[in-house]
């Protein structure tokens, strides 16, 4: 089962279940993509209802939009295009067997998902401010006795000016305000919880690398974390656009 | 797809040398993305021509072809889609494939009133919008 060999000629261990090495990575690598396949099928029910609600209530979904702040969704969006850069390299690095490398890419994809959870978590803050997370709470637009419905928040005014809500008056129908929130909360909450969930995957892999454990033989780990890393990246590439960018 | 590669072709990662994706590509790729976002980003807000820009169906359809654009790039070139076993491209093109299939359910949506329920606009937490429906009783 096991081969006593040098990685330089003879390759990565070959378990004994699999005819060759390449049998193996290929395995590895088709699980991983199923696995991806079932987040896509998870990830697109979300999809086909936030669709749906837009395609209905596009005027009102495009008024409640304003309320999201495009700056702090654009940061996001380049953090985790970055991340995905430094994950490609780490994977490279890997394949060719420069852990040093590829341990500060690793690193550096940790330090990006902790970044874009801090500036989600500004983003959360500030909404949760305004009574926007549509639980009881949940409080949108015009109040009886004022003339408009103006918000304030902590979290926005510890931003620099330039990143701050340009739009604090709530225009559009309330109930569907609850609505665009309650799609908006769950996508993005989810796909929150992968950027989680990643970071605790990157620092298991950071660990298994570092004691050298025999688990990993190979660049294949790296790549599959990679993978799941990449698949989180593109659910927020199309995040961005449908909520932050809504067309008049 | 195991084919007779001589053991001299395994990197010290074990990989194959044909399955390493080039740094040139990978920082290129980058780029193409950051431009991608920040296209997407100008035509939102920018874009010159006035009709275009208050135009939905175009606007839109422009947004997410920016993110097609980007989505395409990121699975063929760093999820390695593109140096992948033909096994390893009918997954990854099988869940796309899925999720395109999956927005035919529109459809239905889309050639049917929506039929309220009764009873339904009452409950408090409810996030169903209320008003779309007519006589509750």
């Amino acid at each position: 089962m096991s081969h006593s060999h040098t990685k330089e000629t003879d390759g990565p261990e070959v378990y004994f279940q699999y005819e060759d090495i390449e049998q193996q990575q290929e395995t590895y690598l088709v699980g991983m993509w199923s696995f991806l396949v079932t987040e896509v099928m998870f990830f697109g029910a979300l999809f086909l209802i936030y669709t749906l609600y837009r395609w209905k209530f596009h005027d009102d979904f495009y008024l409640v939009h304003e309320q999201l702040n495009w700056k702090m969704g654009g940061l996001n969006t380049l953090i985790l295009l970055t991340s995905s850069f430094t994950v490609a390299l780490a994977v490279h690095f890997a394949q060719k067997g420069n852990t040093k490398l590829q341990m500060r890419c690793l690193f550096a994809t940790i330090l990006c998902a902790f970044g874009f959870l801090a500036v989600k978590t500004f983003e959360y803050g500030a909404k949760i401010d305004h009574n926007l997370l549509p639980n009881h709470h949940f409080q949108y637009g015009h109040v009886e006795g004022e003339e408009e419905h103006h918000v304030e928040s902590k979290w926005d005014k510890m931003l620099p000016s330039v990143l701050q809500v340009e739009k604090k008056e709530q225009h559009g129908n309330p109930q569907r305000a609850r609505l665009f929130f309650s799609i908006y909360f769950t996508m993005t909450g989810l796909h929150g919880l992968h950027v989680i969930i990643g970071i605790i995957c990157f620092t298991a892999l950071m660990i298994l690398i570092k004691i050298k454990s025999s688990l990993i033989t190979d660049y294949v780990p790296t790549e599959m974390v990679g993978l799941y890393w990449h698949f989180v990246d593109l659910v927020w590439i199309f995040l961005y656009p449908l909520y932050y960018l809504i067309p008049k | 797809m195991a084919a007779d590669h001589g053991h001299h072709e395994y990197t010290a990662g074990g990989a194959h040398a044909h399955h390493i994706l080039p740094q040139k590509t990978i920082f290129l790729i980058f780029g193409l993305l950051l431009g991608g976002m920040a296209l997407t980003i100008w035509a939102a807000f920018f874009l010159p021509v006035k009709s275009l820009l208050e135009n939905t169906f175009f606007m839109q359809s422009l947004a997410l072809g920016i993110a097609v654009f980007k989505a395409y790039l990121v699975v063929t070139y760093f999820m390695g889609v593109k140096m992948g076993t033909r096994l390893v491209k009918i997954f990854a093109i099988g869940g796309f494939v899925w999720f395109f299939v999956l927005f035919v359910m529109m459809a239905d949506y889309v050639s049917r009133p929506m039929e309220p329920v009764v009873g339904w606009e009452k409950v408090p937490s409810s996030a169903l919008p209320r008003d779309t429906v007519k006589n509750p009783e």
